[in-house]
């Protein structure tokens, strides 16, 4: 299987086939990046949708020394903060992670987790989101979000921290309700 | 509690978690664990959050993106076509201009060598010959410190240097045997000599291979009647005995050509050791998580798959990186050997009988030959004149007669 560099490297030299494959690698992992940042579903499509847009049409910027995820997540990234500036700016921003529906998988501890990573510091959450579902190393963390790799590393730590104290007192709630 | 009481921070467990540190650091935490029950469960806790947080999953993207995509996929072909022409040839066209560029600079700034190249071949070889430099082409020293690398005020070296200060501690820790202690370079020379012993030449070529501890890449030879012998060989020497090696190579005949080139790759090596270790650290990432998360089957395919990929992308890395290293431990030196011909006085005539036969041979061969000839030209024009004969004839017979009866008449 040929790697993403390679794809895209292929794609620069004239090959569309090359783009179609990295779309079809990365279409469902750059959905759930906005799915479960946003509460829109649509949007959430058309932001992905736009991601890979930029994708194609700055193909001629993209250097093979930069991994491709951390090039596709950074202008992922780039798309949700210009995003959640615009719904401050519409005063429509009520909350940067949540979904209005309930998630697919096990019911009670998916709600449990979105509602407890609603409550953490953005920056924490961040960190924690791109490296358990986005799957990114923490080097390519640092970069995605131009911080240090030992801001992430502490980042990470405090986030851990406060959500696995958010679940427990959120299970003790439950058990008593 | 301080550092000597307990030698593992919690925010230094994480990374052991995240399978973020090489072998030797995830070991020195394993063996912490099986002391630290403290530190053992922050470690099971971490792994159990990441367990929960896997149960929050998504819907898969909408087929409707493809369409999207597809259309821009569209549009950005109309473009490309467009500059089609100029992306094709561009290379060429820079390639062209460079090179005429280079040939109007060597014009203007030495005049002196166009007399050279016009005069008679020995004479131009003696004055080609003689403005070798046979000292190596020199190069900056370089720090030896990968770090230091990018205070040299080279732009491009600074990204490169940011990327090797990442991942310095994981390549310190590591076996490296082939970590680049100084700059990386590749040297290759290029030698054209004109020898009047071929053969003494040739044995000479293969006992400096062997003194130097070097191998034969590729030898051609090649002799045609009414010119000299030559020889084309491609050496590859260890780098520390490329000036030994062409200091002997220079003793087998007259120097008509020496060249030198060198190419540094250390920021390829550096850049290629730094994404391997990235690659590693993913690896053994995806390995903890094919280890931890077992509850979906998808899951589990998926994060085989994703092993299966950066497994090949390793690989391949690797193979490139020892490509590197050993293109720099080796220099290639293509030797282009050719003999002084000398003109040998032509065996004598062959005798009469033998001449006699030869000709009596011949014309037999001729009498053959015209036989066939006629032969062959019956059956390719026979058919033709028959039916033209069949026709003309008759014809001919009839315009006789009546003639003949005009003038009995």
């Amino acid at each position: 299987m040929k790697s993403d560099e390679q794809l895209m490297l292929e794609y620069q030299g004239g090959s569309p086939h090359a783009f179609e494959q990295l779309f079809e690698r990365y279409r469902n992992p750059v959905y759930g990046f906005f799915r479960r940042r946003l509460n829109n579903a649509s949007r959430a499509e058309e932001l992905a949708q736009e991601t890979f847009v930029v994708i194609l049409r700055d193909t001629e910027h993209y250097k093979p020394t930069a991994r491709f995820r951390t090039y596709m997540y950074a202008i992922a990234l780039k798309q949700l903060w210009s995003e959640r500036r615009k719904e401050i700016r519409d005063g429509k921003l009520a909350a940067a992670v949540l979904h209005e529906e309930r998630p697919q998988g096990d019911p009670e501890t998916g709600l449990w987790v979105r509602a407890a990573l609603e409550q953490l510091d953005p920056d924490h959450r961040e960190v924690l989101m791109l490296r358990e579902y986005e799957q990114l190393s923490y080097d390519e963390i640092a970069e995605v979000l131009a911080v240090p790799v030992n801001t992430v590393r502490s980042r990470l730590s405090r986030a851990r921290v406060e959500l696995k104290s958010l679940l427990e007192s959120q299970s003790a709630r439950g058990v008593s309700q | 509690m301080s550092r000597k009481e307990h030698p593992v921070w919690e925010e230094e467990l994480m990374p052991y978690v995240d399978g973020q540190l090489d072998a030797a650091q995830a070991s020195e935490i394993e063996k912490h664990l099986k002391e630290c029950e403290e530190c053992a469960a922050v470690i099971a806790d971490a792994r159990l959050l990441s367990k929960q947080m896997g149960t929050w999953v998504v819907e898969n993207s909408p087929r409707g993106m493809d369409e999207h995509i597809l259309s821009e996929m569209e549009k950005k072909k109309g473009r490309r076509q467009q500059w089609a022409w100029w992306s094709r040839n561009r290379s060429w066209a820079f390639g062209l201009g460079g090179a005429f560029a280079a040939v109007a600079l060597m014009v203007v700034l030495m005049p002196s060598h166009k007399d050279d190249l016009s005069n008679h071949f020995g004479d131009a070889s003696r004055s080609v010959a003689g403005q070798i430099n046979p000292a190596p082409l020199q190069r900056p020293a370089m720090p030896q410190d990968g770090n230091q690398q990018g205070q040299q005020g080279q732009q491009g070296q600074q990204t490169l240097d940011s990327l090797l200060a990442k991942t310095l501690p994981a390549a310190q820790s590591q076996p490296t045997a082939e970590a680049p202690s100084g700059p990386m370079i590749i040297r290759n020379a290029r030698l054209s000599i004109l020898t009047k012993e071929f053969e003494a030449a040739r044995a000479r070529i293969q006992a400096i291979v062997q003194q130097t501890q070097g191998y034969l890449d590729q030898l051609t030879v090649r002799g045609e009647t009414g010119s000299g012998k030559s020889l084309s060989a491609t050496l590859r020497l260890p780098s520390s005995q490329l000036e030994s090696g062409l200091v002997e190579l220079r003793k087998l005949g007259k120097v008509l050509e020496e060249s030198q080139g060198s190419s540094d790759v250390t920021s390829q090596y550096v850049d290629l050791q730094a994404r391997l270790t990235n690659a590693r650290n993913t690896e053994q990432r995806l390995l903890a998580l094919q280890r931890e998360r077992t509850d979906k089957l998808t899951d589990v395919v998926g994060v085989e798959r994703e092993i299966a990929r950066v497994r090949e992308e390793i690989e391949r890395m690797e193979a490139q990186r020892k490509d590197v290293f050993n293109k720099t431990q080796f220099a290639t030196i293509q030797v282009e050997l050719s003999e002084e011909y000398r003109a040998e006085i032509q065996p004598s005539a062959p005798s009469a009988g033998t001449q006699l036969h030869n000709a009596l041979v011949d014309g037999y061969h001729g009498a053959l030959n015209s036989l066939l000839a006629l032969a062959l030209f019956f059956l390719r024009y026979g058919p033709a004149l028959l039916l033209w004969a069949i026709v003309l004839v008759p014809v001919a017979l009839l315009l006789r007669r009546r003639h003949q009866g005009l003038r009995v008449g």
